[in-house]
């Protein structure tokens, strides 16, 4: 029997807190804000993908009726910043590294201003030869993005765990492949941007969409060089954030850079191009090459995996997600021995980073694919081959994750049973396939310090509602509704009794952030530890009105009462009033936190990197028009194991969300580059999935309880996104007998594969 | 060169004074603050701009304002009446039909000019015609369900947002008043 089901509140089908707002088109994303006088700013972007800057004249834009700043590296500290690695500037110092970067910018009474002035400043430029492949860029001699890290390697990771050599000498077969991800853009229909007041007394207010407030506030103020306490961050409504609103841009800081210069309010709002060329930084494309070792039976005996990871220009966050690439899927299956080499190169591009994965679609595209060739050369159905090496409660990984609830085989029932799998392999038609890969994500990862956790607040109001105030933000995937379905449960209050405050670095504790599928669990763990206060201050004046111990209160729907003389009770209105409005009168208010039992990874990256793990599996069957190359994807099916659903609206969003991104990665999206110069940066040449692209779906969650989550939750938001192109290639070499080695597989490729095999 | 002109958006006469390029969103969004309206894309691909005009959906960030005097213009503000939401917006809610909702408005106007020129469309007619609204959180299978609830009349007719006869409520007007110790 599930768990869930004595539950009030959670795993309900309630309406999101934001529901109104959202469909009234009354919700304020950034591009809504207005404050009194703001001006609208504008960014010089580098037309060169490598270039030294000998000099800028701005002089001609400063003149120009109706610019109020103009501002370049010289208005800036000339001091790097960056999540990981310190390497990038607010503005090009000296020299820009791809197509886009920022160099200088304007601030305008209005944009054709403001663009006017763009035209005005006048650049010395010398181009510089520069480097567009990994690969390449690794080679003596080639030119260097930045001096002082020859080769052009950002990162090096070489890890061995157990004896790989004596693991493949154990091995009854080996495979070996190498598959190439692409660049892929989170496309948030709402683009990035910022609104900046600067007080004369120091004080920075940024009205941003960014889906981490508080390390955009430690970024901002470190580059800025400011104390933390005078950049304040408010959060607007966020138009889809999949880790791409995260703050590793450099758009808040040239608005406010211009806000300060300008002594006004300023907006700058990415247009979609440059949102594509410098703004949210895409996913690092990686070429992986596997070698997986089986024994007879299906058991896996080792894994080599070798990573080559485009960092573009600077670094953001692709030292994390290279490292995640190489391990993360170590925790899907119980391995032994296993060893990697992840190099993350420099280029002349644009810089890469978090989106909805963080590394794991790169590595689930290889890894989840390997396996299928092992199935096929041992003659062992996919699916039970998965089944044989499926990690289990328990596991812990090679590289010391320890998994403390795991649905993974039942997932994979579940999955078989949906699709039909045994029927629709004995019944294959031609051109036709199936496929399916497993997943795994984390809940929350300790990679910011040693701290992985989160608080909230939450108050009773004289009304009787309780409002909650929290850091973490809402970027659009639904955790303020999850966060009030804990917060009532906890509480015994109706869920439409509780509010959410929105995130606001000066008003509420510190928080991590939306990042790492984190929010459900480590934030839901916050808030219900807040609720059990604040229900310990409401017992505690309940029980002297109802002249009881406060050991033997309970609250239900809104009302405590004594256990058993349910006759007599209060509301939590009356108790929240009684407690304030007297001498010694006090709000009713307290605060809670929370942080993962996980471990910040050593130097050797051992450690148990979250304190839950997600588990799913994906089938598809496709048709593949031979004469075309034409896939289509026919029926899709999604298991997975988020622990207890707390919010099934979100929970089934995230899923399909997810998928459709997975898709859009595996069939239809990339940037073409042509030396560094991205050439399709427009919804029209760079394509997302559209409602007719997305194939007839099937999805159910496992029956699974986390000890450690909030009443046994833990994460899920990119789960889904992570196995579908694998899913996808592994039924489109069932049906056709290819398997196209580079992402997106589109029709051409398929074409050139059925082709070369003749 | 500025123009003056009358626009009509959701019944109500605007005079207006823009140059001649001016897009309709631009006037919708930053003249007569009716921000509702969103701009995803700037070239007509991505929908969230869309608006009806005539009874057509267009993109207004491809249309210019000066080409919309004497037209009946619909924004998303102008569907809720009263503080009730159309059956459209109640069923995207129910349905849970959007995430992050920068898309939302656009989706929602596009299927209300479906729905108003045939309001029993098919699955298929209202997956082909939905296509043109881009959704990058949903995977657009609550968008359908939501447009198909319409379609189907399977919206709750009590519908309430995030209401109810709450126990909550403050039993005293006056507010400042001490609470008796039991009740």
């Amino acid at each position: 029997m599930s768990k869930a089901e004595k539950f009030s509140v959670v795993g309900k089908r309630v309406q999101r807190v934001e529901g109104f707002d959202k469909v009234t088109g009354d919700s304020k994303f950034i591009a809504d804000i207005h404050l009194p006088g703001m001006l609208t700013g504008r960014i010089l972007r580098s037309p060169y993908p490598h270039a030294r800057i000998r000099a800028i004249d701005t002089s001609k834009a400063e003149k120009l009726r109706g610019v109020r700043a103009v501002v370049t590296a010289e208005d800036t500290l000339k001091r790097p910043w960056g999540a990981f690695f310190a390497d990038q500037y607010i503005l090009s110092v000296g020299k820009t590294r791809y197509v886009g970067e920022e160099v200088a910018a304007v601030a305008a009474i209005d944009p054709d201003i403001a663009e006017e002035a763009l035209d005005l400043i006048e650049v010395d430029w010398e181009p510089l030869a520069g480097v567009f492949d990994a690969e390449e860029a690794m080679l003596d001699g080639a030119p260097l993005v930045h001096d002082d890290k020859p080769n052009n390697i950002a990162m090096h990771l070489d890890l061995e765990r157990g004896n790989i050599a004596q693991a493949f000498a154990d091995s009854d077969i080996i495979v070996e492949d190498t598959f190439t991800s692409m660049p892929q853009w989170h496309c948030s229909i709402e683009t990035i941007g910022s609104v900046v007041e600067y007080a004369p007394n120091g004080k920075y207010t940024i009205y941003m969409n960014t889906q981490t407030l508080f390390n955009a506030r430690y970024r901002i103020a470190t580059a800025l060089g400011v104390p933390e306490t005078d950049v304040r961050i408010i959060q607007s409504a966020v138009g889809g954030g999949f880790g791409g609103k995260s703050c590793d841009d450099n758009n808040a800081l040239v608005c406010a850079v211009l806000a300060r210069k300008a002594g006004k309010p300023v907006r700058v709002i990415n247009t979609r191009e440059e949102e594509f060329l410098a703004g949210c930084r895409p996913r690092v494309f990686m070429k992986i090459n596997v070698k997986l070792g089986f024994k007879k039976d299906g058991r896996i005996r080792a894994k080599e995996l070798k990573v080559i990871a485009d960092n573009g220009a600077y670094s953001a966050k692709a030292p994390a997600i290279t490292g995640v690439a190489a391990m993360r899927h170590d925790t899907c299956y119980k391995y032994s021995d296993v060893k990697l080499e992840a190099k993350l190169i420099y280029t002349n591009k644009i810089p890469t980073g978090a989106f909805r994965g963080f590394g794991n679609p790169s590595a689930e595209w290889a890894v989840e694919q390997a396996i299928d060739l092992g199935a096929h050369a041992l003659g062992i159905d996919p699916l039970e081959i998965a089944r044989i090496n499926a990690a289990e409660t328990g596991y812990v990984s090679p590289h010391g994750n320890r998994v403390t609830s795991c649905e993974l085989k039942q997932c994979l029932d579940m999955a078989e049973r949906m699709i039909d799998w045994q029927a629709k392999r004995a019944a294959k038609a031609p051109n036709t396939g199936l496929g399916l890969a497993c997943t795994v994500h984390v809940s929350g990862k300790r990679h910011f310090g040693d701290y992985d956790g989160s608080s909230a607040t939450i108050k009773i109001n004289e009304d009787g509602k309780a409002l909650i105030l929290s850091g973490e933000g809402e970027c659009g995937q639904g955790v303020h509704t999850a966060m009030c379905q804990i917060a009532a449960e906890e509480l015994g209050v109706p869920v439409e009794d509780v509010e959410i405050s929105r995130a606001d670095t000066d008003l509420t504790t510190f928080c991590l952030g939306a990042f790492a599928s984190r929010l459900t669990y480590v934030s839901g763990n916050a808030v219900k530890n807040a609720a059990t206060n604040v229900k310990q201050q409401l017992f505690a004046q309940a029980a002297e009105m109802l002249e009881a111990n406060a050991a033997d209160l309970i609250s239900r729907d809104g009302r405590i009462f004594v256990k058993g003389a349910e006759g007599k009770s209060v509301t939590v209105a009356d108790v929240a009033r009684a407690r304030l409005f007297r001498h010694d009168g006090a709000p009713i208010v307290g605060s809670g936190s929370f942080d993962a039992d996980s471990v910040l990874p050593d130097s050797t990256r051992f450690g148990n990197e979250s304190g839950a793990y997600n588990y799913g599996v994906q089938a598809a069957q496709v048709h593949v028009d031979p004469q075309t190359g034409e896939v289509k994807v026919l029926q899709m099916v999604v298991a997975s194991d988020c622990g207890t659903v707390i919010y099934p609206i979100g929970a089934e969003g995230q899923v399909e969300g997810g998928l459709a991104q997975g898709i859009g990665y595996a069939l239809t999206e990339g940037l073409q580059f042509d030396e560094g110069r991205p050439l399709n940066p427009n919804f029209s040449d760079y394509r997302i999935p559209s409602m007719r692209d997305m194939p007839p779906l099937q999805h159910a969650f496992a029956d699974s309880y986390e000890p450690t989550g909030p009443f046994g939750a833990k994460g899920l938001g990119e789960l889904n996104m992570d196995p579908t192109a694998a899913v996808i290639n592994n039924a489109i070499f069932d049906a056709v007998g290819v398997r196209v080695k580079t992402l997106p597989i589109t029709p051409e490729k398929i074409l050139r594969a059925l082709k070369e095999m003749g | 060169m500025k123009k003056l002109l009358t626009l009509s958006v959701n019944g109500q006469d605007y005079e207006v004074e823009v140059e001649a390029n001016r897009l309709l969103l631009q006037v919708l969004r930053d003249t007569l603050d009716l921000t509702g309206t969103k701009e995803g894309c700037s070239i007509g691909v991505c929908g969230a701009c869309s608006v009806i005009i005539d009874g057509r959906l267009v993109s207004s960030c491809l249309t210019l304002a000066a080409g919309c005097e004497g037209k009946k213009i619909e924004t998303i503000e102008g569907l809720a009446k009263d503080g009730k939401l159309h059956p459209l917006q109640q069923a995207f809610i129910e349905y849970g039909g959007f995430q992050c909702g920068i898309c939302t408005p656009g989706q929602i106007m596009a299927a209300k000019a479906l729905l108003d020129e045939n309001a029993k469309p098919s699955e298929a007619e209202v997956k082909e015609w939905m296509s043109g609204n881009l959704c990058r959180c949903t995977g657009y299978y609550k968008i359908l369900e939501s447009v198909m609830a319409v379609v189907d009349g399977k919206t709750d007719p009590d519908y309430a947002f995030r209401k109810r006869e709450t126990t909550a409520k403050i039993q005293s007007l006056d507010v400042y008043k001490p609470v008796a110790k039991t009740s």
